[in-house]
């Protein structure tokens, strides 16, 4: 799989699901990273594909709360930090499958389960990294390709 | 994102008298042998049961065969696709979805027009 394509197609996945779905015009954030002092809201989910591989989501605790809310259509003051999680977990499954659509147009994938993660990911040179400023935080995407 | 279509759907003008959710096929099984609905709406990825094996089920079920299915997934490959609607499914809307377009997917398989 050539990078620049997987590239693409993460940036593309990242603004067409904020877009469509979260109603949010993007902002270019390349080389953004979630402030020292903020701990984001992370998810991560597993795919079996050719290749298989995983994403990693991390969002700012003040957009999560945010993007959640309007998704969810209740006020901020209301939410639970479950059900904020919830949503950057939807939001990692869907940003998942529209780059893998894009990428594996022909095959088969099949996602796993999003899931919070708790702690820092350990960073990985070679996974693809897609961000996007949404005004009040950031929302930093890293997917990875595992080789088979 | 069960909520999230459920609020589509009521703010599209459907009118919702009634919605179950269920979080796989199995659950959703149990649901329709004790409930009349007039659509299901199904991911394909779950816990459990499948979108796959569900709509197998549900095609093996001579009461619940008749039942139209949209499919809404972030799989938006063509085979995924053909595969879910050679299973019995009527409509497929991929995630990322506007709310129009999920409107639309509906009114089509359902064949009326919503509000």
């Amino acid at each position: 799989m050539v990078d620049g394509e997987a590239r693409a197609a993460l940036a593309a996945a990242l603004e067409s699901v904020l877009e469509r779905m979260f109603f949010i015009d993007t902002g270019s954030a390349a080389g953004s990273e979630v402030p020292d002092g903020e701990v984001p809201v992370r998810a991560r989910l597993t795919f079996e594909g050719d290749p298989p591989g995983w994403l990693t989501l991390e969002v700012s605790p003040p957009a999560a709360r945010s993007i959640a809310a309007d998704f969810l259509a209740v006020d901020e003051a209301s939410l639970s930090a479950g059900q904020v999680e919830e949503v950057v977990c939807e939001l990692a499954n869907m940003i998942c499958g529209a780059a893998l659509s894009r990428l594996e147009s022909d095959s088969n994938f099949r996602l796993g389960a999003p899931g919070v993660l708790e702690g820092r990911p350990a960073p990985d040179a070679a996974a693809i990294v897609g961000s996007a400023d949404l005004g009040n935080g950031i929302l930093m995407a890293r997917l990875k390709f595992q080789a088979t | 994102m069960r909520a999230f279509v459920r609020r589509v759907i009521e703010v599209s003008g459907f009118e919702l008298s009634s919605c179950f959710e269920a979080g796989h096929g199995g659950e959703a099984l149990a649901i329709l042998r004790r409930e009349w609905v007039d659509l299901v709406l199904t991911d394909v990825n779950m816990p459990g049961m499948d979108g796959e094996e569900f709509l197998r089920r549900l095609e093996a079920d001579e009461l619940l065969r008749a039942l139209p299915v949209v499919v809404v997934s972030t799989d938006a490959t063509a085979q995924r696709m053909q595969k879910m609607l050679s299973l019995g499914a009527r409509g497929y809307v991929t995630k990322p979805f506007s709310p129009e377009s999920l409107r639309a997917e509906l009114e089509r398989t359902l064949g009326v027009p919503c509000g």
